[in-house]
């Protein structure tokens, strides 16, 4: 790296179970170009100042969502997030929040892929269609009902910004409240009536106080709050259409 | 050690390890299937990272046919052409599996069925795509199916070695490092499955992630298998070159950039495709990368030392609704896809060679499998853009369902061998005994040493300093440490290891590159720069033999077409 010039500290909040009690924030001086980015920094580190960091990183293009950390305390995908920008100042790195830290950066995805896994995430079908039929037909207007909702990478930094998931882990979470209107809102889908179950309970979409900061930190452009905002709205025209209609509403 | 059980264990999680885990239990559910990968399921490997899209022959006015024959004359006539031929039957079936099973959606056309784009080197618009990032949504839905279904996980899990039954005529199972704790676990298994995906990360400007680092390729070679076609290394010519130490440069910008009308400028601004080839940027990934490397070469570069690639002319308003993607990921870097100028380089991409395996993919070594970009055979000299991900899973699929076979009709545990597991652990750990050194600089060494030497344009001196600066790195990387203070998520460690894997299959691709004396496809010899008798073509296997290889040939069987033949009338 001959062309290096500047300089930049950076604070990395470091947490091995085995010996430190509590995280403890740990400072290195780490040379930087204007190219790089937050997650070659901390590469930087665990290559010539410290081998000892832990992080996850897979494509360092922003599309499997391995990387996101808390970068100045705004969750962030690091590879998409430049050194530059904090220089001259320092920038301070930790896990996400509101997700056990499993290590230094790493965090624990349990509970996310727990909940991702029971709200039933595939097609239920309308109507059979076998293979031989061939595609079922969907219109660009049809597809577009869904399809920013369909972009998520799984890289929980709406949940480390919700600060309704930080206060009741129960709280089913923006991005897979997404991904169930996903596919309540694909047009070859019938699975409504056992999705809405879960979306309409207590840890459903109402859990949701609205603060829209899940939208603001997504890479992808998902839009979460305003999954669950139209949800929101259904689910309460849902529960006044059940006093008018014979054998309740959701069919 | 721990030892673990199962019926299937399948290595990887791209579309490849994914449709072999879902198809094997659709097959029968009552199998134990267990899935490891060394990241996070669904999140590392590359067929996520997949933007251009998915070969298939849907339309009217398509055929299989015509797909077949662009994919053996864009495979310079070296495919093997029963496998080529049930990747473009299969892909047919798997493109509506994808939609209507497993709720996939790609982009339409106003009627409502499925929209199909054009694509470099094809006589047909036959790309299925979501946007330019078809990936995401495939490997999405995959991995919701597998999450939804009682499919064992063995994440942040690497394979270490392939181990034989003690009597050595079959497989036993797969020797593992949890990454998470550093501990060595044994996985027995009735089948398994070799689908971690090639990945030539071994070059300066490369594509995949960077967990991808030939473990598969490594694994079959030390355990004897044969690879075939590994000269073939496919540089795609669009790399995103974005500054000189960011390692965003070498990520892909989407072959449809190309196919959809893109310019290729050199640093003067000259379009200077037409020099090379009547088909301009539209022509064939190797040529393509050629053309941009001889311009390098000439010095007619830009600051950063590539070409420029434009689509202001095509509308900046209809690039950022087709390219999304593409434009946000060259603003991240600074360029203006849609209305100025972007800097690319051509980037290693992908593996054409690899195991060589059946169409029902099986492989010399019984219990053995292998499907996707561990393979080799299916797209010969060079693969289409699109046919990628149509291989891996096409072919998962078909890995699924001959393994759930194989298991019920002669499965069975083997008792491993023993000192194999042992020889394997001894040489992991070796690194751990010495005193922590510059592994990072080894692996600068080696991105130089094969981007100059085994990269676009060869010849036989060259190459010949390579196997010398190989065997010199591999002596190097033998003599560096690395810290064996904590062996918990130890990336240094992983480093270390992928490193050894990559220098062993760099060595694999050099003296494939020796042996052929002809240029074809993604292999160009300046010293032998015709392409030979396509008549009486032959591709090369290479085999782990002592230090070294053996390197043999053998003639390609033209079983469906010969040259100068078509299928298409």
């Amino acid at each position: 790296m001959a062309d290096t010039e500047k300089i930049i500290e950076i604070e990395v909040l470091r947490y091995r179970p085995e010996q430190d009690k509590e995280p403890v924030w740990q400072s290195y001086k780490v040379p930087f170009t204007d190219d790089m980015s937050v997650l070659q920094g901390v590469q930087y580190i665990k290559d010539y100042l410290d081998e000892t960091v832990s992080f996850r990183w897979s494509c360092r293009m922003a599309i499997c969502g391995s990387c996101g950390m808390m970068i100045d305390d705004k969750p962030k995908l690091s590879c998409k997030t430049f050194l530059r920008d904090y220089y001259p100042g320092k920038l301070r790195v930790e896990a996400l929040k509101h997700l056990p830290i499993e290590r230094d950066l790493i965090v624990d995805a349990t509970d996310f892929i727990t909940k991702l896994e029971s709200i039933k995430p595939y097609i239920i079908p309308k109507e059979e269609r076998t293979l031989a039929q061939g595609e079922y037909l969907q219109t660009p207007e049809q597809r577009d009902m869904y399809e920013q909702f369909s972009s998520c990478i799984n890289c929980m930094l709406c949940y480390a910004a919700c600060p309704q998931y930080g206060l009741n882990p129960k709280f089913t979470g923006p991005g897979i409240l997404a991904l169930m209107h996903r596919y309540n809102a694909d047009s070859r889908d019938g699975g409504q009536a056992e999705r809405n179950e879960l979306g309409y309970a207590d840890e459903g979409y109402w859990g949701c106080t609205a603060v829209g900061y899940c939208s603001e930190v997504c890479p992808k452009g998902v839009d979460p709050a305003n999954a669950i905002n139209q949800n929101k709205m259904n689910s309460a025209i849902n529960y006044f259409t059940r006093f008018v209609t014979p054998g309740g509403a959701d069919k | 050690m721990q030892t673990l059980r199962t019926d299937i264990l399948i290595l990887g999680s791209g579309g490849a390890g994914l449709f072999a885990a879902l198809h094997a239990h659709q097959a029968d559910p009552k199998l134990d299937i267990t899935i490891a990968v060394k990241g996070l399921l669904g999140k590392c490997g590359c067929t996520r990272m997949v933007q251009g899209g998915y070969n298939v022959a849907l339309a009217a006015g398509d055929s299989i046919e015509r797909h077949f024959m662009d994919t053996i004359e864009g495979g310079k006539w070296l495919p093997n052409q029963d496998l080529a031929w049930k990747l473009v039957t299969l892909a047919v079936e798997r493109i509506h599996e994808l939609e209507n099973e497993l709720g996939c959606f790609f982009d339409r056309n106003p009627d409502g069925s499925i929209h199909q784009k054009a694509f470099a080197g094809q006589t047909f618009d036959r790309t299925v795509h979501k946007g330019d990032l078809t990936g995401i949504e495939i490997i999405n839905r995959l991995a919701e199916q597998i999450w939804s279904r009682k499919i064992k996980r063995l994440e942040e899990h690497r394979a270490v070695a392939l181990i034989k039954a003690k009597s050595g005529d079959a497989l036993a199972g797969v020797l593992m490092i949890d990454m998470r704790t550093g501990e060595f676990a044994f996985v027995q298994a009735k089948a398994v499955l070799l689908a971690t995906g090639g990945g030539p990360t071994m070059y300066k400007y490369h594509t995949p992630s960077g967990d991808k680092s030939c473990d598969g390729l490594a694994m079959a070679l030390r355990a004897g298998l044969t690879l075939r076609d590994m000269e073939m290394v496919q540089f795609h010519p669009t790399g995103l070159l974005a500054g000189t130490n960011t390692r965003m440069t070498g990520t892909v910008l989407e072959e449809g950039l190309r196919g959809s009308g893109g310019y290729l400028l050199n640093g003067a601004g000259e379009r200077f495709m037409g020099n090379y080839d009547a088909r301009l940027e539209r022509a064939t990934r190797d040529v393509v990368s050629r053309g941009i490397y001889a311009e390098m070469r000439a010095g007619r570069t830009t600051p950063n030392g590539g070409v420029h690639i434009s689509m202001a002319h095509l509308g900046p308003q209809n690039v950022v609704k087709q390219f999304k993607g593409m434009v946000d990921r060259c603003a991240d870097s600074g360029f203006d896809l849609a209305g100025g100028l972007v800097e690319v380089v051509p980037t290693a991409h992908y593996m054409m060679g690899g195991v060589e395996f059946k169409p029902d993919c099986s492989t010399a070594l019984p219990g053995l499998f292998a499907a996707g970009e561990d393979t080799g055979g299916v797209h010969g000299a060079n693969r289409l853009g699109g046919n990628g991900v149509a291989n891996s899973t096409v072919y998962g699929g078909v890995a699924g369902e001959e393994m759930a076979a194989w298991v019920r009709a002669q499965g069975e545990l083997r008792e491993p061998d023993a000192e194999a597991i042992a020889a394997t652990e001894a040489a992991c750990r070796a690194p751990l005994g010495r005193r922590p050194g510059d592994v990072e600089g080894v692996r600068e060494t080696l991105y130089e040493l094969m981007w100059d030497d085994v990269g676009i344009v060869r010849d036989a001196k060259g190459l010949a300093r390579a196997r010398g600066a190989l065997a010199e790195l591999q002596a190097r990387l033998d003599t560096t440490g690395v810290d064996a203070g904590d062996l918990r998520y130890n990336l240094a460690w992983h480093d270390w290891l992928n490193l050894n894997n990559l220098i062993l299959v760099s060595r694999a691709i050099c003296e494939a590159a020796l042996v052929r004396e002809n240029s074809r496809g993604a292999h160009y010899r300046e010293d032998f720069p015709d392409a030979g008798e396509l008549a009486t073509s032959t591709y090369s296997l290479v085999q782990a033999a002592g230090a070294g290889f053996s390197v043999s040939r053998e003639p390609v069987q033209f079983t469906r077409v010969r040259p100068g033949e078509s299928l298409v009338g």
